[in-house]
């Protein structure tokens, strides 16, 4: 029996490529397919086990009936599953209450522990936008608006659960600073710049411990050109492309912002989320000084 | 008290239930639905999940904050309002999972799908919640083929082992967002929740009778993503019949109510029969006239009958 740890980010941080590294850990001869994450456990949003553990029809509840119940679902979750010594289970949602103030994640009798992944929200920003098939000016508004939501539609059923997300720090705020649960915080640009030393330590926080040559292997086969090569050939299940020629692995770069964003775009941001990314490194603190007197 | 006909099944109820077909006159019934006190626990449940309990003979099904339903040996259903629950709720529940339940507890063959009538005979689209069964069947019924049953079926056989379907005049249940791209607005009916914008639709072609048609060919609904292309395929038969499994109305109860061989018999039967196929179609409105035209040509090709209408 397993229980959950939760790989929660803000959507474009970096949760996809972490659960491919994991996924190709037990890759041997050639890398994982992208449409067969072994490992991927779903999204905490799915329908599919909300559904089976409720015997109810979600498109007949509204997102916050369906809110009161999920906790339920999580707690069932772990136990059920069968075989895996590790249970992670990505989550875009924020670490919020249920209407009835309880974790809607399940708190400690759903999972473990939570990997977070964090991304500088400058280089978020343009990804956000490709994803959304918005223009970043778009992405920049909804990464600061505390309402923000993925599949909240009322018109149509979505195709998930809705997500309350907030603004992008109101959500790594949930995640870091809420108590039930010990987390560990992976930093997309700490992946990048330190592979192997990064991926192994939240392995070993999730209480794994795999050995260095299965680690070099997984990095190289998830290596962001793998990727993109293995989507542009074959499509990617895990997401509807906005146009024929966009893709979710689109750039995979740090930094990359530097070149995309406007100077206005990069002040929004930074004034949005000057405290976060101070915290998170992102910003330094003679950085966030003088954004904080413009 | 209202009576109608379900699945075959002769059901009173003192509560109005939108769109099904109207049972025969008479005192008895093989299903009643009526108000009473239902517990919050089941004593002696031999499962139970984050809404629900079971025993041998009762299931206690709980909606936090709209009602409770105690099912009692397949023929009775019990329904009582949680607190806040309003009235209006009760007929999209006691409809959908509430009466899908109770025809496990029958023992019947319960499919998650969505049938039209093609030439005399069921065609059924399978999928879970949201794979787009009744914009399909509706979109079929607007091209010219009468709607036999939205969102679950039951599978019942005759005499000779043939499977049949029955037709049971369930009104199908459209997102506003499906209504327009359908243009069907001058038909649509009242809000299945006051609270949702999805609403009864009077179909373009309702089922002509409630008579039984034989079980045509039986498709899963599939999304056109990576790496699966749009077409229609015909998996082997150990494939169909784990389809026709996770497609088993709230498959959850299957095993818990040791019925895993009624859905291998089905699979094989229909195998044999109409055949199970997997529909990979793009989920997008503007992809439907492609897809019935496909539907139209897979029919042609296995000598099904073209459109009644």
């Amino acid at each position: 029996m397993s229980r959950i740890v939760w790989l929660a980010s803000y959507p474009k941080s970096g949760n996809t490529w972490f659960r491919l590294l994991v996924a190709n850990l037990s890759a041997t001869e050639a890398p994982t397919d992208i449409n067969d994450m072994g490992e991927r456990g779903g999204i905490a949003s799915a329908r599919t086990p909300f559904e089976f553990h409720t015997l109810l029809d979600s498109g007949l509840l509204t997102h916050d009936e369906a809110d009161a119940l999920r906790p339920r679902v999580y707690e069932l979750m772990g136990p059920e599953d069968d075989g895996q010594d590790l249970r992670l289970v990505k989550a875009h949602d924020a670490y919020l209450p249920t209407p009835q103030g309880e974790p809607l994640l399940g708190g400690r009798a759903a999972a473990d522990a939570a990997i977070v992944i964090v991304r500088d929200p400058r280089d978020i920003a343009p990804s956000l936008a490709n994803h959304r098939g918005t223009s970043i000016d778009a992405a920049v508004d909804f990464m600061a608006d505390k309402t923000a939501c993925f599949a909240a539609a009322t018109r149509a059923q979505p195709l998930q659960l809705r997500q309350r997300l907030l603004d992008w720090s109101g959500h790594v705020a949930t995640w870091l600073d809420q108590p039930d649960l010990p987390t560990h915080i992976v930093r997309y640009e700490d992946l990048q710049a330190d592979p192997v030393a990064t991926f192994t330590a939240a392995m070993a926080f999730a209480g794994r411990d795999p050995a260095r040559a299965d680690v070099e292997r997984a990095i190289e086969f998830a290596r962001f050109e793998r990727l993109q090569a293995q989507e542009r050939e074959r499509g990617f299940s895990e997401w509807r492309a906005r146009g024929p020629s966009a893709l979710f692995f689109r750039r995979g770069e740090s930094q990359a912002w530097r070149g995309e964003l406007t100077g206005d775009q990069v002040r929004r941001i930074e004034s949005a989320h000057g405290p976060m990314m101070l915290r998170l490194g992102y910003l330094t603190t003679a950085e966030a000084d003088a954004r904080r007197a413009i | 008290m209202y009576r109608y006909s379900i699945a075959g099944l002769t059901t009173s109820s003192d509560i109005e239930m939108p769109g099904l077909h109207a049972g025969p006159d008479g005192d008895g019934a093989d299903v009643s639905i009526c108000r009473g006190a239902v517990p919050e626990r089941l004593d002696g449940a031999t499962a139970s999940g984050p809404t629900w309990a079971m025993s041998p003979d009762r299931f206690l099904l709980r909606i936090p904050g709209i009602a409770r339903f105690l099912l009692s040996g397949g023929a009775q259903i019990t329904h009582q309002l949680e607190a806040d629950g309003e009235a209006g709720d009760l007929a999209a529940f006691l409809t959908g999972t509430v009466f899908g339940i109770l025809l496990h507890q029958r023992g019947l063959v319960v499919l998650h799908a969505s049938g039209v009538n093609v030439g005399g005979r069921a065609v059924l689209f399978m999928g879970p919640s949201g794979s787009g069964k009744s914009t399909l069947a509706t979109a079929l019924a607007q091209r010219g083929y009468p709607l036999v049953t939205d969102d679950f079926c039951v599978i019942g056989a005759d005499a000779a082992g043939r499977r049949l379907v029955h037709p049971d005049g369930r009104l199908p249940k459209l997102w506003a967002q499906a209504i327009r791209h359908l243009d069907l607005a001058d038909r649509q009916g009242p809000a299945v929740r006051g609270r949702l914008a999805k609403f009864y639709v009077e179909p373009p072609l309702a089922p002509a009778s409630a008579a039984p048609l034989p079980c045509g060919p039986v498709y899963a609904l599939r999304e056109a993503r990576a790496p699966h292309k749009p077409g229609i395929q015909r998996p082997n038969i150990v494939d169909a019949a784990l389809l026709l499994r996770h497609n088993a109305y709230r498959a959850r109860l299957i095993r818990q109510m040791d019925q895993g061989e009624l859905y291998f018999q089905l699979a094989a039967a229909i195998c044999n029969a109409g055949g199970v196929f997997q529909l990979t179609r793009e989920l997008d409105f503007d992809a439907l006239a492609g897809v019935i035209a496909d539907l139209e040509r897979h029919w042609a090709e296995s000598g099904q009958p073209a459109a009644v209408a």
